[in-house]
């Protein structure tokens, strides 16, 4: 036992100053707007989609859309050259062969999924003037197309489908003929 | 004591913390009412977080941090009752409800510790704080934190002792 055991019991009855009843009110006041923000917050999330008030996830969502519809390009792009290789060896020795039919090749891919259509939606464009391109004596019209794409692939065994939808923005530089 | 933050009544949890909280942040700051703001917004942030009696050393961090926000932030009229304490004295706004001469000068030594000793006297004797939960309130190591107190009673015996 230590030697202060006496003062430590002196100093436990001293009473610290209670805080004003006001203090109460006000910190119930504090958590009731918290509790407010934090639901409107969530509100806000579910009926934009969390666009404007979680901007981390919609970036977090975008790229990953982003990411899956470059994994299907390279996917397409892979099976596309090796039918096109596939129908080039099947034609030289026999040309009346017909190719492989593209459905029966591709319901063996390791994916399963076939593009089903895509759509290319322009919401937006802006002629932006005439412009000089770099080391061009010819001007040229600048043109932003603001648009939104949409991939579809369908797996014809499962019938599972995927759709991708994304925002793009496209500047076409168009010539301009002197008269 | 109950866990803090698991349940809905805060104010049963709060009227049990909040004189000790009070206590500590008055250590930075003389005033009664800015100690409150201080003990609001540090109780009203854990509160919010849902953290358990557990972490129960952040809450007492938190009122520390927002208060060296607060003289930082306010360092001019922090200077001001500075002076205003040298010309008055420190009793301005009584730290503990005293009840006899012996309790005053009892709270005037305890006033009168260097403030390292006085917030570790003041976490566990009126919070209830384990020296465990000290360090990591104030940032400091387990034993530096029992030290601390053992100086602390020591100058309060010093200063009491009839001369």
């Amino acid at each position: 036992m230590n030697d202060f055991s006496e003062l430590e019991k002196e100093l436990r009855k001293l009473r610290p100053a209670q805080p004003a009843p006001v203090l109460f009110e006000r910190v119930e006041e504090a958590l009731k707007e918290s509790r407010a923000g934090t639901k409107e917050r969530r509100s806000l999330v579910r009926r934009w989609g969390g666009l404007e008030t979680a901007h981390p996830w919609w970036s977090l969502g975008f790229g990953l859309a982003a990411a899956a519809v470059l994994i299907l390009f390279a996917a397409v792009a892979m099976e596309r050259r090796h039918e096109h290789q596939q129908t080039v060896a099947q034609r030289s020795p026999a040309p009346e062969t017909r190719p492989v039919p593209l459905r029966t090749e591709r319901s063996i891919s390791p994916s399963g999924f076939v593009p089903a259509g895509g759509t290319n939606l322009v919401y937006n464009a802006r002629d932006e003037g005439l412009h000089f391109a770099d080391g061009s004596e010819r001007p040229v019209r600048r043109v932003r197309y603001r648009t939104r794409q949409t991939w579809r692939w369908r797996n014809p065994e499962t019938g599972a489908s995927l759709r991708v939808s994304y925002p793009s923005e496209e500047i076409v530089l168009i010539p301009v003929s002197g008269q | 004591m109950e866990p803090i933050a698991s349940h809905e009544n805060w104010r049963n949890c709060f009227s049990k913390v909040a004189p000790g909280l009070l206590l500590f942040a008055r250590q930075w700051v003389q005033s009664a009412a800015d100690a409150e703001d201080i003990v609001q917004d540090a109780f009203v942030k854990f509160w919010r977080r849902n953290h358990d009696i557990a972490n129960r050393g952040l809450l007492y961090s938190a009122v520390r941090s927002l208060a060296l926000d607060f003289i930082r932030r306010d360092a001019r009229r922090a200077r001001r009752e500075a002076t205003v304490l040298a010309e008055t004295g420190p009793a301005i706004e009584p730290h503990f409800e005293l009840e006899d001469d012996t309790q005053s000068a009892l709270a005037a030594a305890v006033e009168s510790l260097p403030r390292d000793q006085r917030e570790v006297l003041v976490l566990k004797i009126w919070n209830d704080l384990t020296f465990n939960e000290i360090a990591g309130a104030l940032g400091i190591s387990q034993n530096t934190a029992a030290s601390r107190y053992r100086y602390a009673l020591t100058n309060l015996k010093k200063t009491l002792q009839p001369q």
